[in-house]
Formats: structure tokens, C-alpha cells, sequence
């Protein structure tokens, strides 16, 4: 940094030019009382309602239902929840839903990466469980199951 | 394309021969989410990790009985109650964050501070309760990583962590395999939960430098708090990464 720069040049290096680049919310400063921000922090507090509602579903079912509903049923209920709360944080706490259709694209398509992320993984896991019956520990835990059959 | 439906619209504007953002972001706002991909992919590692290993194991612990203790109420099976406290504080804490970047694009300066300040008490009573936790299961494991590694451990170490109508069995013929699933589960436990930890304590350092800037007027000078905004992204993130990690380890 060149010294004879006061704080306020660099500042303006570092961020003042850049507001010249886009037209974003930054560009336009709204008054905190208008009807519009109104319905804006309406909108937040609703979101906050939505995911507090879906948590405490969620821990319902996992506190009640658990072991009455089929493991399998229960699972993909939490996760589809799950991916509802992360798609409202997103969404709304984050303005993902506010930017340019372009930038969405540019944030979400390489999360498509978890897809096959997940499905590789789980499956090895789920493969060596079964896979590997010549460890003792496996032996011990087949081995009353036939007895019983 | 039909005539009919885009008559009036303007000849689309080329956003991509510079001079402008094409995503109408600045650098920093994009750097951030960039960081916030990558961060997600690390924290994506750590939990598809953890699934593997539990897709290996024959039997696992059960959190309705590993997490079922409330402060100042010992000894009494309140299952995933106290999970869902700390749930509520953070939720809470991002709702209070994304008011602060709200007032941030009105040019309020009390309200940011206020908001702020809020983040910073949800975000220290969120560490308050995950320190509570940790020590509950410290003195329930016997220390933190690594607390179940002698063979030799008596089973009645580890059993009350299990749902015996499940792993009951196992637990007779086997408990070697329980207790290698108890080590897993705690390692994997306090490694993911720790580095969440990690990243609230740095978003809590983070609100405080905003919020002391914000209060001296840095951001009232420079005409814009984007960098709220940014904060914002971090900790809403932070958040979104405790969603998972709760489904993860409280309820799958």
C-alpha cells in the first residue's frame, strides 16, 4: 500500500469504484418505514415462522414416530424437510432468489456434484457391510440370526 | 419465438463485454458465495463421510438415546429437546442477521447495530449450549475423540447409548461392534459439530468487527454496508450447515 493514501483513498479503492459495475439493491437506498420494506421484513418473520413450524415437525416425528413409522418412510420425510429449510435460507436469508437467474445457476449447478457425492459413498458403505463376512465380528452377528431360521 | 408474446420487449442487452457485473454483484458479494460453495463442499465431506461409515456399521447409536439431557434436569429422558433449543437460537440468530442486512439497504444506522447486536447474543448462547453439551458427553464417554478404543471396555460403557430393542442383540454377542460404532459416532460427533463450532465463534468474531464499524460510522461513510450483507451470507450459511448437521445426527 502506497503511504501517502489516507484510509478513506483505500476504502474507496476497495470498494467505492465497484458500485459503478451493478445496479443492485445497494444502488438504492429505501426508507426503513416505507410500505415496501414493510412487506419486506414481513415476508422475513414469515420464513422465520415456516422453518420454526417445519423444525418442530421434524422433532415431533423424531421423538414420537420413530420407531412406529417404517425407518425408510420417517427418512426421506426428514430429508425432504430438510432440503425445504435449506431452500427457504437460501432462498430468502440469502436473496439467492433475488439475484440474476444466471448467478443462481452459477451457485447451484455445482452442488449437483453432492448427487453423485452421496450416492457413490453410501453405496460403498451399504456394498461393505454386506460384502464382508470373513471378519469374526460379521461371523458373530450372522450367526444367531441362522440359528433362529 | 412467437411475435406475439415478445413484441414489446428491448433487443437483450449484452451483459458479458465488461464495464458492468453480468450478475449484478460486486466482487466481494461473489467471492463470498464462491468461499460459502467451497466451505459447503468440505462440510459436504465431512457428513457423506459420516454416512459412510454408518452404512457400514451393523448397528449404530440412537440419538433419542445419546441426546436426551436438558440442563438443570438430570437424570430425566427428554429426548432431542435441548438440540432443538439450540435449533431455535440459530434459527433465531439468522432471522435477526437478515433484519440487519435489511436495515443495512435502508441506510439505518441503529437499526443495523440493533440487529446486530441480537446475532452476536444468539450466536454466544449458541456456543453457550453446544459447550453444555460437549461437557454432558464428556463425562458421559470419558473424554472427547478416541474414548472407546481399549476392546477390553466393559459394555456398560457404551450400551445405554444403543436402542435395545435394535442393537440388543449385538450388544450380547458382539459388543466390539457396538463399540466400534460408539467410537465412530462420537469422533464423527464432535469432529462435524466442532467444526460448525468453529465456524459460528469466527461468524461471532466477524458480527462484532461489523458491529463496531457499523457504530463508529465506517459503513455510513462509504455510502453502503455490504459488508453486513457479506457477514450475512456467513452466517445464514452457518445456519443452513446446522440444518443438515441436525437431520444428520439428531434425527435420520
Amino acid at each position: 500500500m502506497s503511504a501517502h493514501h489516507g484510509s478513506n483513498d483505500i476504502q474507496h479503492l476497495y470498494e467505492g469504484d465497484q458500485s459503478k459495475l451493478y445496479s443492485g439493491v445497494l444502488a438504492h437506498h429505501h426508507d426503513i418505514n416505507s410500505s415496501e420494506s414493510k412487506s419486506q421484513v414481513k415476508k422475513i418473520w414469515k420464513v422465520f415462522w415456516l422453518l420454526l413450524v417445519i423444525t418442530v415437525v421434524e422433532v415431533m416425528m423424531g421423538m414420537f414416530f420413530s420407531h412406529s413409522i417404517p425407518k425408510g418412510v420417517i427418512n426421506f420425510l426428514f430429508l425432504a424437510l430438510t432440503i425445504l429449510k435449506a431452500g427457504y435460507i437460501v432462498s430468502i436469508f440469502m436473496h439467492l432468489g433475488d439475484e440474476v437467474k444466471g448467478f443462481i445457476s452459477t451457485v447451484l449447478i455445482p452442488l449437483v456434484l453432492f448427487v453423485w457425492f452421496i450416492i457413490a459413498f453410501l453405496a460403498d458403505g451399504f456394498f461393505w457391510l454386506r460384502m464382508n463376512n470373513s471378519t469374526p465380528t460379521r461371523a458373530q452377528i450372522e450367526a444367531p440370526a441362522k440359528h433362529a431360521k | 419465438m412467437s411475435h406475439s408474446t415478445v413484441v414489446t420487449a428491448e433487443p437483450k442487452e449484452n451483459v458479458w463485454i465488461g464495464g458492468r457485473s453480468p450478475f449484478n454483484l460486486s466482487y466481494g458479494k461473489i467471492m463470498m458465495w464462491a468461499f460459502l460453495l467451497s466451505d459447503a463442499l468440505t462440510f459436504g465431506a465431512l457428513l457423506i463421510s459420516y454416512g459412510t461409515t454408518r452404512f457400514f456399521s451393523a448397528v449404530w447409536p440412537d440419538p433419542n438415546e445419546v441426546f436426551k439431557a436438558f440442563p438443570f434436569f438430570e437424570g430425566q429422558n427428554l429426548p432431542l429437546l435441548f438440540v432443538s433449543l439450540m435449533t431455535f437460537i440459530l434459527i433465531m440468530s439468522s432471522v435477526t442477521m437478515v433484519l440487519a442486512v435489511h436495515a443495512g439497504h435502508c441506510g439505518d444506522k441503529k437499526s443495523v447495530a440493533k440487529w446486530l447486536l441480537w446475532t452476536i447474543i444468539g450466536g454466544v448462547c449458541f456456543l453457550a449450549c453446544q459447550a453444555w453439551e460437549w461437557t454432558h458427553l464428556y463425562g458421559e464417554c470419558g473424554g472427547l475423540w478416541g474414548a472407546f478404543t481399549d476392546p477390553n471396555t466393559p459394555v456398560e460403557k457404551f450400551h445405554h447409548f444403543f436402542n435395545h430393542h435394535n442393537a440388543g442383540h449385538v450388544l450380547e454377542t458382539a459388543p466390539i461392534v457396538a463399540m466400534q460404532s460408539t467410537h465412530n459416532f462420537f469422533n464423527y460427533f464432535f469432529t462435524i459439530t466442532g467444526f460448525h463450532g468453529g465456524h459460528v465463534t469466527s461468524g461471532v468474531i466477524f458480527n462484532i468487527l461489523i458491529l463496531v464499524n457499523t457504530v463508529n460510522g465506517v459503513y455510513e461513510r462509504r455510502g453502503h454496508y455490504e459488508m453486513v450483507e457479506k457477514i450475512g451470507l456467513y452466517w445464514h450459511f452457518v445456519d443452513l450447515v446446522w440444518v443438515f448437521v441436525f437431520t444428520c445426527f439428531y434425527l435420520l
